[in-house]
């Protein structure tokens, strides 16, 4: 076990597979020579060559295409998209490519690849540095779309989806990526030293895609919670004093909709949490399938904290991240209800 | 009254707001030859090569052109000749198109309209089949509309030209050849942002758009001897959502079924069934119900087509069960 930040620890989880996997290979935009512009692939070029781990043009089609192609002859590639923002250029070799490889094939080929991605905002990154686009990769089938919240899971998440045969993007919350966030930009930044999660094996372990986590077990509400706001919907509980039950879903699609619906049957109440934009966001699948199965049992209408429909600000960017206060307002509108 | 084909009331639509504003103008892959399926027949010998003009296969490169074009005051109108490839024009129309005006803080108007087809017909598998809308109602700055009939079809295209944001107009390629009333020629724009109530009933709302319109009218009139009165919505804009036409009806109904081409995981669908359960939650005599495409690719073959896509069967089960489960659990 080591103490880790989330950064060091997506490394040791590269490190790992490269280590244990001669077809594991990475690259993209600075990731090699640079180690990558948050330093996650620091160190690796150098470790295992030039051959495994290099530098790519700035060409995001490109990267995720030359991913799709060697993962059908078998390696099994991690490419770097510098920020999820930039995954648009990428999108049809994403989506008519990637994800459809499998199906169009009869099975005969398929991509095992990962795609990493920073998402996110909290940073001063503005509207093209900031954005959450899971909603776009969790409409597609063939994609598996993947997010921690904490060290302990990157790694573990990040090797599950770099082991598995079909196309994992992996959103990686660049807020959290030094330390955890509970939405009050005032305060201090906290690193990840002490924290329970931080505490990583150095060696291969797993975090099953498809396993939600509960985080705070709680009877009064269920809040649905990945990336950064698991951290702020956690530090909304410790304020309000509302016994809220915290679920970090970790894998958004598959999503793990027994612990979900066991979560919220128990409650009757639910408070959905995301950083996305609001509309047609993530939220509104889980909502619908809350209500599909947990119907009868609700006593509340489902609420929804989630970024506004603006592109992300620069200068209203706490206006714009759904912090604390609101998750708290939503939570005292579902008990109150 | 006339008939025409939707897609003769698109080519129209565009016809007449071509010869109103001189900055109307359209680009994009074979539509000087009238498009694949031939709704821009015409416009080129209309109003020349330099209003309608071809462009090399380069979706990403078609789009910036329109945007940069719009950003000095022209109204392109562009065609991406499927769905599936606004994939290659992602960061253009979502990181530009959608933000500029933003950015600009207002000194920048993208009067954009990006006319793409879409939809389960004909064969055409994983990657020419889709129904993105979900992902565009996503994007901030974006307008989405898409017709079910003639009428509506002519009245929106003319209402996404001359709105000053961009404004993505789906065509379902099934509809094409279907025939309705014509608005006529010189007809009224058709609102963004204005559901339409077809049908009217007291007993579950079915919101629609594009070709289920017509199967949930089908259905509907196969159960009213049955006793079930089902109010059939025609949603015709996704992005803005007309909730109020929403909200008003599912308080009279107790009951909504969404019916969507797309897969239902991340639909427009789930929006929906978010936005009613929170306006109307305690109207609600059950759960809100989503009929749409399995999560998987498009197959290529007709046999598995109607395990895909919604129809009157499909529609007709969904609504009895809403009934039935009423009876053995609520």
């Amino acid at each position: 076990m080591a103490a880790m930040n989330m950064v060091q620890a997506l490394n040791s989880a590269m490190d790992v597979m490269l280590g244990r996997d001669p077809d594991v290979l990475i690259f993209g935009e600075d990731v090699g020579y640079f180690g990558g512009v948050f330093r996650v692939t620091d160190g690796l070029q150098k470790k295992y060559g030039r051959e495994r781990v290099f530098d790519t043009p700035i060409t995001e089609g490109g990267i995720v295409a030359l991913a799709v192609g060697m993962g059908a002859y078998g390696l099994r590639p991690i490419v770097e998209i510098q920020f999820a923002d930039y995954i648009y250029p990428a999108m049809d070799q994403l989506i008519s490519e990637a994800a459809r490889l499998r199906y169009r094939s009869g099975a005969e080929w398929f991509a095992p690849m990962t795609v990493r991605a920073p998402c996110g905002g909290g940073i001063f990154g503005g509207q093209t540095h900031s954005q959450s686009p899971e909603a776009l990769f969790t409409h597609v089938s063939g994609l598996k779309t993947v997010i921690p919240s904490n060290p302990y899971d990157a790694k573990g998440l990040l090797i599950s989806a770099i082991e598995d045969d079909d196309p994992v993007v992996f959103l990686e919350p660049k807020r959290l990526y030094n330390g955890p966030f509970g939405g009050r930009p005032d305060q201090p930044a906290k690193s990840w030293a002490g924290h329970p999660d931080a505490e990583v094996p150095l060696e291969h372990y797993r975090v099953p895609l498809g396993k939600a986590n509960i985080v705070r077990a709680g009877q009064a509400a269920t809040v649905l919670a990945y990336g950064t706001m698991v951290h702020v919907a956690l530090a909304a509980v410790a304020e309000c004093g509302i016994d809220a039950e915290v679920i970090d879903l970790r894998t958004l699609s598959p999503v793990d909709v027994e612990t979900i619906a066991a979560s919220v049957d128990k409650t009757g109440r639910c408070v959905i949490v995301h950083e996305a934009t609001r509309f047609s966001g993530y939220g509104g699948e889980l909502c619908a399938l809350v209500q599909e199965h947990c119907f009868y049992r609700l006593e509340a209408p489902i609420e929804r904290v989630a970024g506004w429909d603006t592109p992300y600000p620069h200068a209203f960017e706490w206006q714009y991240f759904p912090g604390p206060d609101r998750v708290v307002q939503a939570l005292r509108r579902v008990v109150e209800a | 009254m006339a008939e025409q084909s939707l897609l003769e009331a698109i080519r129209e639509g565009l016809h007449e707001e071509m010869a109103r504003d001189p900055a109307v103008y359209m680009l994009g892959e074979d539509v000087a030859l009238g498009g694949p399926f031939g709704v821009t027949a015409g416009l080129a010998e209309a109003f020349g090569t330099q209003r309608v003009v071809n462009t090399p296969i380069s979706e990403g490169a078609v789009m910036g052109l329109a945007i940069g074009a719009a950003a000095v005051g022209l109204r392109p109108v562009i065609e991406i000749m499927f769905i599936d490839f606004i994939t290659l024009a992602m960061d253009q129309l979502v990181n530009h198109a959608a933000k500029l005006h933003y950015m600009s803080g207002g000194q920048l108007k993208i009067p954009l309209t990006v006319r793409v087809q879409c939809g389960i017909s004909g064969n055409m598998g994983a990657q020419h089949s889709q129904s993105l809308e979900a992902w565009l109602a996503h994007v901030p700055g974006l307008k989405v509309v898409t017709p079910s009939c003639p009428a509506d079809a002519k009245g929106l295209i003319k209402a996404a030209i001359r709105d000053d944001n961009p404004v993505v107009f789906i065509e379902h390629r099934g509809l094409y050849w279907a025939r309705g009333e014509a608005a006529g020629a010189g007809a009224a724009v058709t609102p963004i942002g204005e559901a339409a109530v077809l049908r009217e009933g007291e007993h579950i709302t079915i919101a629609t758009f594009g070709r289920q319109v017509a199967a949930a009218l089908e259905a509907a009139a196969e159960l009213a001897p049955q006793g079930i009165s089902a109010e059939v919505i025609d949603l015709r804009s996704l992005q803005p959502l007309d909730m109020d036409t929403l909200v008003e009806s599912v308080r009279k109904t107790g009951r909504l079924l969404v019916v969507h081409e797309a897969v239902s995981e991340g639909g427009i669908g789930a929006e929906i069934a978010m936005r009613v359960q929170q306006a109307a939650f305690y109207d609600l005599d059950g759960p809100i119900l989503r009929l749409a495409a399995p999560f998987s690719p498009i197959p290529a073959s007709s046999a598995l087509d109607r395990f895909f896509v919604p129809g009157k069967a499909e529609i007709l089960r969904a609504v009895r069960g809403a009934f039935r489960r009423q009876g053995a659990g609520g």
